[in-house]
C-alpha cells in the first residue's frame, strides 16, 4: 500500500485564554491518501478549520505530528514553512480573498512571484491556470468586475498556479449561490480527477461534501466518523453524517 | 522589482487618503527646502578673496562713525592687500517702500575693485566709473530689477546725509550678490564737508589667512582706548551680525524645519498604520501563499518609502520650479541683499531627499513589523 500523503498522529491543539486552556483538537490521528478528496465536516467549533490550518502549515500544533509527503510540517521553522507552503499547498478561501487592487492575472501571479520563474514563464503558468478555471478571457478584470463564482475561480487558479500537490479549501462554496457553488465543486472534482490534486475541504454543506470521496466528521476536536464513499452514494452519506452531527 | 506593481497599486487603493498624504509631505518639504536655502545662504562662506576680507567698524554700533585717519595706522600692521571705506548712504529711491530698498554704499571706486575683487564688470567700464565723480557701479541683479540701462541717471534723496545724489550708471558688475549700488564717497564729502574724515566702515582685504587671524585683534587693541574704539571681524561674521539682529535665525529655522519633519512623520506614519491595519486579512493571505515575513515587511516599508519619495520628488520639483519666483519676490523686499546670493543648493535638495527617505522608512517600520509579525490565523479571521 502506498504511503499516505498526509499522516496525522495524536494531534493536539490548545489555545489559552487568560488562565483557561481550550482544547480544539484532542489526540486526533488521520491519514489522507495521495489523490484523495476529503471533506471535513462538523459543527462550528469542532476544529475543522484548525485542522485544515495545521495540515496547511499556517498554524502550529500544541503536540502531535503532521507529515505531508516527506515534510514534517509540525516541526518546520516559520521560514521553512512559508517556503514549503508556496511550493506544496494551494489555498481556497470562503471569501475568495483576492487582492482588490490587482487584476485576475496579477492575483494568480502572486504565488509565482516567489518562484525563480521569469516573466514569460510566469505568464504561461498564469494563463494556463486561468484557462483551467475557464477565465482566460477575464485576466485583466479586477475582482470587483467579476461575479462571486468567477472570483472563486480566480482564487482556485491562484491556488493551482504553482501546481501544488495539495489543495486546502475552507468553505469554498459558503459565500456562493447554488449554481456558482455547483460550478466550483465541479471544478474541484476535475482538479482532483484530472490533475490528481489531493483536496482537503472544510464544509458545512452536505451537498458539497457529497462530491468528496471521503467524509471526516469532527466533533469537539475528536474524529467521530470517517466514511469512504462510493461515487453515487455520497449524497446520502453526507446527509447522514450531517444529520448525525445535529 | 517583481513586487513593485503590487506595492504601487496598494499605495493608491485609497486615492484620496494617499493624495492628501502626498500633499502633507510635498508642501512641508517645499517649505523645508525654502528654509534650508535661507539657512545655507546665511551660512555660506565667502569664496576666493572674499575669504580674506575683514570689516572694521565702530565698537558701539554701525551708526557711529570712525575716523578715516585710522586707515594709515591699520595699514602699518602689515598683511593688508588694500582697504576701502564703505559707508551706508541710506536715503530714498522713488519712495521708502520695501520694493525700492536696496544697498547703496559710498566707496573709493579704485580701492573697492581691489578689495571686492570677485566683482566682474560686465557693462561699461571700471575706468569710466573711477573717472566720473558722480558715477555709480550697479549690480546686474539690480539693473535687471529696475530695467536700468548704462548711462541712466539714478537719483538718491539723502536722509542721514542731507544731500541728493544724482548718479550716472557707468559700470555694471556681476558677483554672487550683485544687488548693490556703489558710488564715490567723495561725492558726499564734497557736498557735505562736515562729514569729511568720518566714515562708517573699512573693508579690508588681508593678504592671507594668517593676516585674517591676526588683524582683528591687533586693530581693535590699537583703538581700544580712543574715542572711537573699533570692532573688526570677518566679512561673514559681519553679515551674520545683521541676521542675528533678528534673533538666532539659524536656530529658529532649524527648529521649525525639525518640527515640520516631525509632523510629516506623524502624518505618514498614521497613513501607513491605517493602510496596514486595513489589510490584515490580505497580508495574512499573502503569508498563506508563502510570502516570508521579510518580504511582507519589505513590501509595506516599500509602500511607505514610495509614498514619501513621491511626495519628496514632487516637493523638490515644486521648489525647483517655484524658486525663481520666490527669489524674485525676495529681490523686491528688504532681503534683496541676501536674496541675490540665493540659489538652488544641491546640499539642500539632498537634505530634502534625505528627509523624504527618513520619513518613508520611519513611518513604515512600525506598521510593517506589526503586519509581518501578526499570526496568519489571526489575520485570516479579519474580515477583508
Amino acid at each position: 500500500m502506498a504511503t499516505p500523503l498526509i499522516q496525522i498522529d495524536s494531534l493536539v491543539k490548545q489555545y489559552t485564554r487568560d488562565t483557561q486552556v481550550l482544547t480544539v483538537l484532542d489526540r486526533l490521528s488521520l491519514n489522507v491518501e495521495d489523490g484523495d478528496f476529503v471533506a471535513l465536516m462538523g459543527p462550528s467549533g469542532s476544529g475543522k478549520t484548525t485542522l485544515l490550518n495545521l495540515i496547511a502549515g499556517i498554524d502550529r500544533p500544541t503536540s502531535g505530528r503532521i507529515l505531508v509527503g516527506d515534510a514534517e510540517v509540525s516541526k518546520m521553522s516559520e521560514a521553512a514553512l512559508a517556503k514549503w507552503r508556496s511550493q506544496n499547498v494551494g489555498f481556497i478561501f470562503q471569501l475568495y480573498n483576492l487582492v482588490p487592487v490587482l487584476t485576475a492575472y496579477e492575483n494568480v501571479e502572486l504565488p509565482l512571484l516567489l518562484t525563480n520563474l521569469n516573466r514569460a514563464r510566469r505568464r504561461k503558468q498564469v494563463e494556463l491556470a486561468l484557462s483551467v478555471v475557464g477565465l482566460a478571457d477575464r485576466m485583466d478584470h479586477y475582482p470587483r468586475q467579476l461575479s462571486g463564482g468567477q472570483e472563486q475561480r480566480v482564487a482556485i487558479a491562484r491556488a493551482i498556479a504553482t501546481d501544488p500537490k495539495l489543495l486546502v479549501a475552507d468553505e469554498p462554496t459558503g459565500d456562493l449561490d447554488a449554481k456558482s457553488g455547483e460550478e466550483i465543486l465541479t471544478l474541484m472534482e476535475r482538479l482532483n480527477a484530472e490533475f490528481k490534486k489531493t483536496i482537503v475541504m472544510v464544509t458545512h454543506d452536505p451537498k458539497a461534501a457529497s462530491r468528496a470521496h471521503r467524509l471526516v466528521h469532527l466533533d469537539k476536536g475528536v474524529l467521530k466518523e470517517d466514511v469512504h464513499a462510493e461515487k453515487g452514494k455520497a449524497v446520502g452519506m453526507a446527509a447522514a453524517v450531517s444529520a448525525s452531527a445535529t | 522589482m517583481k513586487f513593485f506593481p503590487y506595492v504601487f497599486k496598494s499605495l493608491f487603493r485609497k486615492k484620496t487618503r494617499s493624495l492628501l498624504t502626498l500633499g502633507s509631505i510635498l508642501l512641508p518639504l517645499f517649505v523645508i527646502c525654502v528654509m534650508g536655502t535661507l539657512l545655507r545662504t546665511l551660512e555660506r562662506q565667502p569664496t576666493g578673496q572674499g575669504m580674506f576680507r575683514l570689516v572694521t567698524r565702530h565698537k558701539v554700533s554701525l551708526s557711529n562713525w570712525i575716523p578715516e585717519a585710522y586707515r594709515a595706522r591699520i595699514q602699518q600692521l602689515g598683511g593688508i592687500e588694500d582697504m576701502s571705506i564703505w559707508c551706508w548712504f541710506g536715503g530714498k529711491y522713488v519712495d521708502y517702500s520695501a520694493k525700492n530698498m536696496f544697498a547703496r554704499f559710498g566707496v573709493e571706486p579704485e580701492k573697492l575693485l581691489k578689495v571686492f575683487d570677485e566683482a566682474r564688470v560686465v557693462q561699461g567700464s571700471a575706468a569710466d566709473w573711477i573717472q566720473d565723480r558722480s558715477g555709480a557701479m550697479v549690480g546686474d541683479a539690480l539693473m535687471k530689477k529696475y530695467g536700468w540701462t548704462l548711462g541712466q541717471k539714478v537719483v538718491l534723496a539723502g536722509d542721514i546725509y542731507p544731500v541728493n545724489l544724482e548718479l550716472t550708471i557707468r559700470a555694471v558688475y556681476t558677483a554672487d550678490n550683485a544687488s548693490a549700488l556703489f558710488f564715490n564717497w567723495a561725492y558726499v564729502e564734497e557736498a557735505l564737508p562736515r562729514v569729511k574724515g568720518r566714515i562708517g566702515t573699512f573693508y579690508i582685504r588681508a593678504k592671507d589667512a594668517e593676516a585674517v587671524a591676526r588683524l582683528p585683534k591687533q586693530i581693535d587693541e590699537m583703538f581700544d582706548n580712543t574715542d572711537a574704539p573699533t570692532k573688526t571681524e570677518t566679512e561673514k561674521d559681519f553679515q551674520n551680525g545683521f541676521v542675528s539682529m533678528l534673533g538666532n535665525v539659524q536656530l529658529m529655522l532649524t527648529g521649525i524645519s525639525t518640527a515640520i519633519v516631525f509632523v510629516i512623520l506623524l502624518i505618514a506614519a498614521n497613513t501607513m498604520s491605517m493602510a496596514a491595519r486595513e489589510r490584515l486579512n490580505e497580508i495574512a493571505v499573502l503569508r498563506t501563499l508563502g510570502y516570508p515575513k521579510g518580504t511582507i515587511l519589505g513590501m509595506i516599508l516599500g509602500e511607505s518609502l514610495l509614498l514619501a519619495l513621491l511626495g519628496g520628488f514632487l516637493g523638490l520639483g515644486l521648489f525647483a520650479l517655484g524658486f525663481p519666483g520666490f527669489k524674485a519676490a525676495l529681490m523686491n523686499s528688504p532681503m534683496a541683499g541676501m536674496a541675490a546670493g540665493m540659489r538652488i543648493f544641491p546640499s539642500v535638495l539632498a537634505a530634502g531627499f534625505g528627509v523624504a527617505v527618513f520619513v518613508g522608512l520611519v513611518a513604515g517600520i512600525v506598521p510593517a513589523v506589526g503586519a509581518a509579525r501578526r499570526s496568519i490565523t489571526d489575520g485570516l479571521r479579519q474580515v477583508g
